[in-house]
């Protein structure tokens, strides 16, 4: 008895705290969405309902010719390359420096983990000289061929999950002969769909909303990504001090990363309710 | 034997020389990078293809970038040595990269079409002329204002700024126009507002007109901190904190970066480039020239946006072509439509197109006869961190959280460094 | 440490192709970059003209480069409130998560939304709630009765911007201490409950340590984004188009890359940061040793 009444407590507690937190997470969003539909001269009213209501921050903001189905297009090809090419490569590294014991394991992981470390405003002249070597300017391609090099996060985050799953399976599948590509491919990558649902989201998140590297490496408005088409459309509105339409062009900037979000969302069910019977 | 040599080589320095002229058969492609508005790329582009029409065997990629973009994407590429074949330039900013060697000296293709500077202003000449010739030219320029809202002045029952207004007169105007409309305590309407960061929109003028110097002749000597240019700084220190009625940064910061444009200001000073977004407001405006100062001083800011080759462009003669394209009659008339800036030529400039633009009715002659008044930007080697020193340094002041005169003492001999540094 | 397997024979080709791309990358690319970059610190480099060598004189430009010194200190700060506060309540409300209540998807969702976002379109919103006399968050104040604070102001805009980054990344650390929470397996609770434990004995006996690993990570993560961190902190605290009033260090290298011709020196400052990061993982790594738990 005392136990229950203690769970009803404790799950009392949990959902005021939750719900308290929930608030302060998800209300700028609810204001930026109240804001983008308000009139300029109604932006700083303190109302979630606007009202009047309209739609005409979002009809100034396709009305720039920025052509803005071509940049989301970019967007998307660019980051979902991007996702895939780190999802692959990551993993395998990850595998190779969680479960394989190879000389200087510890020394290339830690190399990996410094290139994290150098802002990525100076390595991007050195970045543009080696594609422009390689002739590959002008193509989309140094945007997400680096992504199939591998990356210091995503192996990070990848081998920390690894080092999780319980060697005995490992162990076993060894006995069963299973190679190294085996052991690899069908039984961790399986078991690690939460870590790369998670890794997905981020990388496509840090992808869609590079401004340098699109900036740099490719033409500029309208042949580019969103969120420089946006950069370009910003400068302006933000001297004139139109929030609302800033708020209008910050929700399309969003919109796609929630849906992908909500996409992926899927993945971590499935993952987290399978780990409770994972043995 | 030897005759067979000889006529060998003749025949083959023929079709050598034919090849050579064959070389520049098919349509060239230049690029030209500019940064504006996203409005401004339909004009380039507009431009763009009038220059094709009239050339065609010049194409041209036009790419109009956001302010910041622009210079990072600009650097970028000259860094690694493919740079566009003609880029804008601010004239400030122009000695920075002629001084390491990236411009192309069009003096030659000047000289080649004579007569052409003749009917440019001659103060927008002024910025690119060096001693070995021109290593660019102006496209338009920019003089700075007075802007008033007229909706305000009419509510408060203040007179519209005239051309003999004084300092004093805008600083009493200000303070009727700054109104705490709801009684809440916090200021709704200010009366003046402008940035103090760069120089060109208010502070060079103030210490233009009272009679102070900004940098002296040789650019080794910052004199913001000399005793008249003091008594400047002083009337901006009185407007912000005595009389309150110019924002400081905290608050205009939650305005936007315009308090004009977006109606919470009565008064500002800024270029012309304010125009075409100051022409979708809802309130009726002009613009008046910038006051006289208590000696008797009247100054503004001149600045012009120009054209650049760049030194290792593989296409000289056609960016050359580009160039003259858009600062001819018609080239200027289209850039004039633009309604951003004023257009060099002085025909194009005196005539309907600028003076009588659609898109806002204001007095367009003021932005004109501010010239006789007007002084130079500087332009000099080691501009940009040097202006950015001076900025940074008197931020504080305009926070509230430091007093001008101490910070001036600071900040001039910093300043001063940076020159050095870059001489 | 010494784990895992010992590939056997030609398993070493599998081993090398699978580490292929990653090599390749940190040959090419990264590798290409970084020694550039260190190369480039010793060197003078406008951009524009030739680099010059230039030895030392960019580090030790930045023992008098006072400007530094704020941006170095300004970072420190940073990192010292924005580490802890996001490891702390991101594990928290993972924790809160895990126990079966309803409306999980719901909670999860609403708690990640501040990181599937763009920084630039989220530091608008907060530049509105931050607002002296238009925002919200002032608003709210003043109608409870207080006194409205002026969140951008120099003096509060240290902890307003440490509070927009750590909202912008519990969400990213909940989703790691989620899948590492859900990672233990139930059994072990079971157990622990056979043999007489409570609430407070599971959690501090199992969950905190198994979850060890989650915490390494995120804290070694929040401590480089940390240090990196610029987008928030650009956006909500520039002024005009100079400084910023929290300036930070990667803010210097961008102004000194971008603005000041100074390239070399901005490669130095960045190789500093990097040292000083190095220093702080090596430290990380010394604790993994000792407290982290793998199974």
């Amino acid at each position: 008895m005392t136990n229950t009444k203690q769970k009803y407590t404790l799950d009392l507690i949990t959902y005021i705290l939750l719900i308290l937190g929930a608030v302060i997470m998800i209300t700028p969003f609810l204001w930026m969405v109240a804001t983008s539909f308000k009139l300029p001269a109604d932006q700083f009213t303190k109302t979630l309902i606007p009202n009047p209501a309209t739609i005409n921050n979002f009809k100034e903001l396709f009305g720039t010719h920025l052509n803005f189905p071509l940049m989301f297009y970019n967007s998307f090809l660019i980051s979902g390359l991007v996702t895939i090419g780190q999802i692959l490569t990551c993993a395998m590294a990850a595998f190779c420096f969680a479960v394989v014991n190879f000389r200087f394991r510890n020394l290339l992981f830690t190399l990996l983990l410094i290139t994290m470390m150098i802002p990525s405003q100076v390595t991007l002249i050195p970045n543009f000289i080696i594609f422009k070597w390689l002739h590959l300017i002008g193509t989309k391609a140094p945007l997400w061929i680096p992504a199939f090099m591998g990356g210091a996060f995503g192996t990070f985050l990848l081998r920390q999950y690894f080092l999780t799953i319980p060697r005995d399976l490992v162990d076993a599948a060894r006995v069963d002969g299973a190679s190294l590509l085996r052991i690899f491919w069908n039984i961790y990558m399986p078991l690690s769909k939460p870590a790369l649902a998670a890794l997905a989201i981020f990388t496509f998140q840090g992808a869609w909303n590079d401004l340098l590297h699109p900036l740099i490496f490719l033409p500029a408005v309208p042949n580019t990504t969103l969120t420089v088409g946006l950069a370009f459309f910003q400068q302006q509105i933000t001297q004139g001090g139109k929030y609302t339409v800033l708020m209008a062009g910050g929700l399309i900037s969003i919109l796609p990363l929630i849906l992908v979000f909500f996409f992926a969302q899927g993945q971590f069910i499935e993952g987290i309710s399978l780990s409770g019977v994972k043995r | 034997m030897k005759r067979l040599v000889l006529l060998t080589v003749l025949i083959a320095s023929m079709l050598l020389s034919a090849c050579g002229s064959k070389a520049t058969q098919g349509p060239v492609t230049i690029s030209f990078m500019a940064w504006g508005a996203p409005e401004e790329l339909a004009v380039w582009q507009q431009i763009v293809d009038d220059f094709q029409a009239a050339n065609p065997n010049i194409k041209v990629n036009v790419e109009v970038s956001d302010w910041d973009s622009y210079w990072t994407k600009l650097k970028t590429l000259l860094a690694a040595n493919t740079p566009p074949d003609v880029f804008a330039m601010d004239a400030p900013l122009y000695l920075d990269y002629q001084s390491r060697g990236v411009l192309l000296n069009i003096q030659p293709y000047i000289d080649k079409s004579s007569g052409f500077l003749d009917g440019f202003y001659p103060v927008t000449l002024e910025a690119y002329k060096l001693p070995d010739g021109y290593y660019g030219l102006p496209r338009d320029f920019q003089t700075v204002v007075l802007y008033y809202n007229k909706d305000m002045f009419d509510a408060a029952g203040v007179a519209y700024p005239t051309s003999d207004w004084t300092y004093d007169d805008l600083r009493t105007a200000a303070k009727s126009l700054t109104i705490d409309k709801n009684g809440d305590g916090t200021v709704d309407q200010w009366g003046f507002s402008s940035d103090l960061w760069d120089m060109e929109l208010f502070w060079s003028e103030a210490i233009w007109s009272w009679g102070g110097e900004v940098i002296n002749a040789d650019y080794t000597q910052t004199l913001v901190g000399e005793p008249l240019a003091r008594e400047a700084w002083q009337f901006m220190d009185d407007l912000m904190f005595t009389d309150m009625s110019m924002p400081d940064t905290n608050t205009s910061g939650q305005y936007g970066g315009d308090l004009f444009q977006a109606g919470i200001a009565a008064m500002t000073t800024i270029g012309h480039w304010a125009v075409p977004g100051y022409a979708t407001v809802e309130f009726k405006w002009d613009v008046a020239p910038m006051p006289i100062s208590p000696s008797g001083g009247r100054a503004t800011s001149v600045n012009s946006a120009g054209f650049v080759v760049a030194k290792d462009s593989k296409n000289p003669d056609a960016a050359w072509e580009f160039i003259k394209y858009c600062l001819s009659q018609t080239g200027q008339t289209r850039l004039t439509e633009l309604g951003l800036a004023i257009p060099v030529l002085e025909s194009v400039a005196n005539s309907p197109v600028f003076l009588e633009q659609t898109m806002v009715t204001i007095n367009q002659q003021v932005f004109l006869d501010s010239l006789a008044f007007a002084r130079m930007k500087p332009v000099f080697k080691g501009y940009d961190e040097w202006a950015s020193t001076i900025g940074d340094g008197m931020a504080p002041i305009w926070l509230g959280e430091a007093d001008f005169n101490s910070t001036l003492d600071t900040v001039v001999p910093e300043a001063d460094a940076v020159l050095a540094k870059n001489k | 440490m010494e784990y895992g397997l010992k590939p056997l024979g030609k398993e070493r080709f599998w081993l090398l192709l699978l580490l292929a791309p990653t090599l390749i990358g940190l040959i090419l690319g990264t590798f290409g970059s970084i020694l550039a970059t260190i190369v480039l610190s010793f060197m003078k480099w406008d951009l524009l003209s030739k680099p010059v060598w230039a030895g030392l004189e960019n580090y030790t430009a930045l023992f008098t480069n006072e400007k530094f010194y704020i941006a170095l200190t300004n970072t420190i700060k940073f990192s010292a409130m924005y580490v802890p506060g996001v490891v702390i309540i991101s594990m928290f409300v993972a924790i809160l998560l895990n126990r079966k209540i309803r409306g999980i998807t719901i909670f999860r969702t609403i708690y990640f939304l501040p990181c599937v976002t763009s920084a630039v379109a989220t530091a608008l919103i907060w530049n509105m709630i931050y607002g002296k006399d238009t925002g919200i968050l002032n608003y709210i104040i003043q109608s409870l009765g207080g006194q409205p604070i002026c969140w951008l102001c120099t003096n509060n805009a240290m902890i307003s911007v440490v509070i927009v980054n750590i909202w912008g990344a519990i969400g990213e650390g909940m989703i790691i201490f989620l899948a590492g929470l859900t990672a233990i397996p139930r059994e072990y609770y079971e157990a622990s409950k056979v043999d007489g434990a409570n609430g407070a004995h599971q959690f501090f006996r199992i969950t905190i340590p198994l979850v060890t690993p989650s915490i390494f990570f995120v804290t070694l993560i929040s401590t480089i984004n940390a240090f990196q961190a610029y987008d928030y902190i650009y956006m909500l605290t520039r002024r005009s188009q100079g400084d910023s009033s929290v300036p930070v260090v990667v803010f210097s290298i961008y102004r000194n890359a971008w603005n000041f011709f100074n390239y070399g020196g901005a490669s130095a400052q960045a190789i500093e940061l990097a040292i000083i990061v190095i220093a702080l993982m090596a430290i990380y790594f010394w604790f993994e040793k000792r407290y982290v738990v793998y199974e």
